[in-house]
């Protein structure tokens, strides 16, 4: 049994960001995560760290929250933002009334602006739609969600702090109705660990309300399912926004050599059962088109779906509710935090924070925003100018990553999973999505004797089941060819079936 | 534009259009065989698969359901594709041995069984029993096979590993072309002491001559050899692809490889003409009848839209089985995903139907409801549909 102060449950952008600013602040902590980092909303988003335009017209408050987080990170987070800027363009049809309000909102909140000509636009992002009738410039940034959780991870780690990925919570353990710990089952050995604390804070998104009712409690939630298309390749530099009223399909945003388009809306009830429907990347592939008209031909590779937490609100239209956050104080010794988005992790770990420092009676001030995130060298990813250095034993040809790179990051963490080689090198997300690769990154864990003979067989499967279900949604084109070749790669020459 | 005359042009290079034009060319016509590139045959392990999931897959044709292609031609038709096959295989120098009476399985570079019909004779020796001791080879930096996947899997086994210099398939099938490589390997093959059983290697004996490499160690180890086919490009799909086409040339076959067919000329009920992308300037051919032989998605014979199929070349209907959302089953591992059925739909004498053409066949893969992964048909349906395409297409021209 281990004892510790705090427990975060949540490996997303606000548990990792609760665990950095309880490391700054001196407070032992555990952080305990059922799959990799940003398994859930944080992984699963556009990636966008939001200027605020956004949500300038329908929630001005979540709008200032943004730019400022937005200012703050570009600061302390410089290898994982790339500050591309952003647009917000108008389409002929657009409502002229409500750029109006935009320019007049973001004055109000901050939020810097500048008005382009269509021509001008083009000159930045020469992929736009030659129609639109001008183009709202807004420092929106793109940032690597991943990379920010592990960045946030590091320093809870450098001071002690306990991370555990691949665990989940079981049980949270009361005893004369207060939470006193939780027993957290590792994923893989299915070996259960308990640990002890003062305090449980309950930072699982769209999860939340199951581990509040674990401890005694429940919290209200809608939960809202949006989904989002990955291109092959990079379309704009800037982030592209649609100057309208929140709706489907209305942001695109580059990241590292892709771009990111979404999302849709749809309230869900279980966040353990979604999945991307074909209408839903109809919709934005659509939308998306009218932006950017070259986005019709270009391939996609794939769809993902992400359950935002929001807060329980009397509209059944998910899209007004507010994107701001809550702290509930459960009053048995835990916390749930609900709500939010990435763009304002770092405020939501420090009112967290400052709660839980009352409970304790210290009054240790906030230093997150001051300091830049630990670790950046280390684990800026893996980019491509040092991928481009060394091209000899490459292992995934769409990404160039190599074997040493592989094995350096299985030493490193000692996974058995294939996932987490994924996120920490960008294997397998290229174009064939791991079709080839994946053999190879277990055939190297098995090289290594990381995975036991009885286990590797599940592993792969499991890999390959997941990583089906994100592709399924959008093949056509190029990309059901290459599925097919996939499919008679592991079904044909490997010969592996559903069972053992 | 002036065109060259032929009596067949058949567009598509993999398996059924090889097979269709050595037959025809035996029969003493004019052929024209147009590829846009290596087939997708050349990404698959090489062996021939005619219905994988039954012992006698011959035997079992009569369950499939009643539109697959292969009810089109008879059993003994597909018995006499495969003994065809086999007789130019063997004239080739790269053997292959079985029956369509009785499948056989080959060990996969994952340690599992593959189920399979007729395999090249370097793959004869593969396990078929669970406990037979076999030594695995692999080679040092290669990225497509891991020995410790059938280790882990395989209680008598081991492995040793050989430092040929490169890290590909290719790069070690190619330097296997060097007699002086080969004794090396051998010389380092004979000092390993490998105390009993099989010695199985991955699919890279060389591109040309495998069996000779075999017999050599053979000989000179007395254990038995095996390969192992790797992951795509896959050097035994590469060996078959061009021994067929080296037969296809050798009996006056003419070969336009690299060449997409950029336009089709078209009179009434008959194909007249095709353009093609050559080198330098478009070629015209004509030819009195042509057969479609260009694979499924994968080869590039089908193309997906979001809510259509198209064929690629005259642009002929295409069945497709409902909409998009329906293409592919939600698990991974179920064969048999509805887009499979996706294809041409042609009538007893391999015409398309509903695309009025007189002169025009088809066969292989792009033929609708073949479902080859469902199936596990590929190459022994192109080899079936190829060979009665072809009688069909013979018997119109004369």
């Amino acid at each position: 049994m281990v004892r510790t102060d705090v427990i975060i449950i949540g490996g997303g952008a606000t548990g990792c960001g609760i665990a950095r600013d309880l490391a700054l602040r001196g407070i032992p902590h555990y952080l305990i995560e059922r799959d990799d980092f940003a398994a859930g909303a944080t992984g699963a988003c556009h990636g966008l760290l939001h200027s605020g335009g956004r949500y300038v017209v329908t929630d001005p408050e979540a709008a200032k929250e943004c730019i400022e987080e937005n200012t703050i990170l570009r600061e302390i987070g410089e290898k994982c933002v790339e500050q591309t800027g952003g647009l917000f363009v108008r389409l002929p049809g657009d409502s002229k009334r409500f750029r109006d309000r935009f320019l007049k909102s973001c004055e109000e909140v901050g939020i810097p602006t500048e008005i382009l000509s269509p021509t001008r636009a083009l000159d930045l992002v020469p992929s736009l739609n030659p129609v639109i009738e001008e183009a709202i410039r807004v420092p929106d940034c793109s940032i690597d969600p991943f990379r920010l959780c592990m960045l946030n991870a590091y320093s809870s780690r450098q001071k002690g702090g306990g991370i555990l990925i691949h665990h989940k919570v079981i049980d949270i353990i009361r005893e004369h109705g207060r939470c006193v710990g939780v027993k957290a089952q590792d994923r893989f050995t299915k070996q259960v660990k308990e640990i002890r604390a003062k305090v449980i804070i309950n930072a699982t998104g769209a999860w939340g309300n199951k581990i509040a009712v674990l401890g005694g409690s429940d919290v209200p939630m809608t939960l809202s399912k949006g989904s989002l298309v990955i291109t092959n390749h990079r379309l704009t530099n800037m982030v592209i926004n649609r100057l309208r009223p929140p709706s489907d399909g209305d942001i695109i945003v580059p990241n590292e050599a892709v771009c990111l388009a979404g999302t849709t809306s749809i309230t869900v009830e279980d966040p353990d059962a979604v999945e991307v429907e074909s209408r839903e990347v109809d919709i934005i592939v659509t939308e998306a088109e009218r932006m950017l008209p070259n986005f019709r031909t270009t391939r996609m590779i794939r769809a993902y779906t992400g359950v935002r937490p929001l807060l329980k609100a009397d509209t059944s239209d998910s899209r007004a509710i507010s994107r701001g956050f809550r702290i509930i104080d459960h009053g048995n010794g835990m916390f749930s935090i609900l709500g939010g988005k990435l763009s304002t992790y770092r405020l939501m770990a420090e009112k967290m924070v400052d709660t839980i420092m009352e409970v304790f009676g210290l009054k240790v001030p906030c230093e997150t925003a001051l300091k830049p995130l630990d670790g950046q060298d280390e684990l800026s990813g893996y980019p491509l100018s040092k991928r481009l250095k060394d091209l000899s034993n490459i292992v995934c040809e769409c990404e160039l990553v190599t074997r040493e790179e592989v094995e350096r990051v299985i030493n490193r963490i000692g996974t058995k999973y294939i996932g987490d080689i994924q996120h920490r090198t960008r294997l397998g997300m290229g174009p064939c999505q791991g079709g080839f690769c994946t053999y190879r990154a277990l055939g190297i864990m098995h090289d290594m004797g990381r995975v036991p003979a009885d286990e590797s067989m599940r592993v792969l499967r499991e890999f390959l089941q997941r990583r089906f279900r994100g592709i399924r949604p959008a093949l056509w084109g190029d990309q059901l060819r290459e599925e097919q070749l996939v499919e008679s790669i592991y079904l044909g020459i490997l010969s592996m079936e559903k069972e053992p | 534009m002036s065109a060259i005359d032929y009596d067949i042009v058949i567009v598509g290079g993999g398996m059924s259009g090889l097979m269709a034009g050595i037959l025809l060319v035996e029969k003493g016509h004019q052929v024209a065989l147009i590829s846009r590139g290596d087939p997708a045959a050349c990404l698959s392990t090489g062996c021939i698969d005619v219905l994988a999931h039954d012992r006698n897959p011959l035997a079992n044709i009569y369950a499939l359901p009643l539109e697959h292609p292969y009810h089109l031609v008879s059993p003994d038709g597909i018995h006499a594709a495969l003994d065809k096959f086999g007789e130019i295989m063997t004239d080739a120098r790269l053997p292959y041995i079985g029956t369509p009476e009785e499948n056989r399985s080959i060990l996969t570079p994952l340690g599992t069984n593959k189920i399979t019909c007729l395999v090249p004779r370097t793959m004869e020796s593969s396990p078929q029993n669970p406990d037979e001791y076999i030594h695995v080879i692999s080679f040092k930096g290669l990225k497509d096979f891991y020995p410790s996947y059938i280790i882990s899997r395989r209680m008598n086994s081991g492995f040793s590993v050989f430092d040929a210099g490169v890290p590909t398939t290719m790069g070690i099938a190619t330097r296997f072309e060097d007699k002086e490589f080969q004794k090396t390997f051998i010389a380092w093959l004979k000092g390993l002491e490998i105390p009993d059983g099989k010695i199985a290697v991955p699919a890279v004996l060389g591109l040309e001559n495998p069996l000779s490499i075999m017999q050599e160690i053979t000989a000179r180890l007395e254990r038995w050899v095996f390969e192992i086919p790797t992951l795509p490009p896959s050097i035994p799909g590469i060996r078959l692809i061009k021994a067929l086409k080296r037969t296809f040339q050798k009996k006056g076959g003419d070969v336009y490889w690299g060449s997409p067919v950029a336009s089709v000329e078209k009179a009434g009920r008959l194909v007249e003409a095709l353009t093609i992308e050559t080198k330098g300037r478009p070629s015209r051919v004509h030819g009195r009848a042509f057969i479609l032989a260009t694979g499924s998605f994968v080869s590039g014979g089908l193309f997906a839209l979001r809510d259509a199929v198209q064929e690629t070349v005259f642009g002929l209907p295409v069945s497709v089985p409902g909409p998009r959302e329906e293409w592919f089953n939600k698990d991974f591992f179920t064969l048999g995903h509805a887009i499979e059925k996706a294809g041409i739909r042609v009538d007893a004498s391999f015409r398309p139907v509903e695309a009025g053409f007189e002169n025009l066949f088809v066969c292989g893969s792009i033929l609708a409801f073949s479902e080859v992964m469902k199936h596990g048909c590929g190459h022994g349906l192109a080899l079936a549909t190829g060979m009665a395409a072809a009688q069909s297409c013979e018997g119109y021209l004369q």
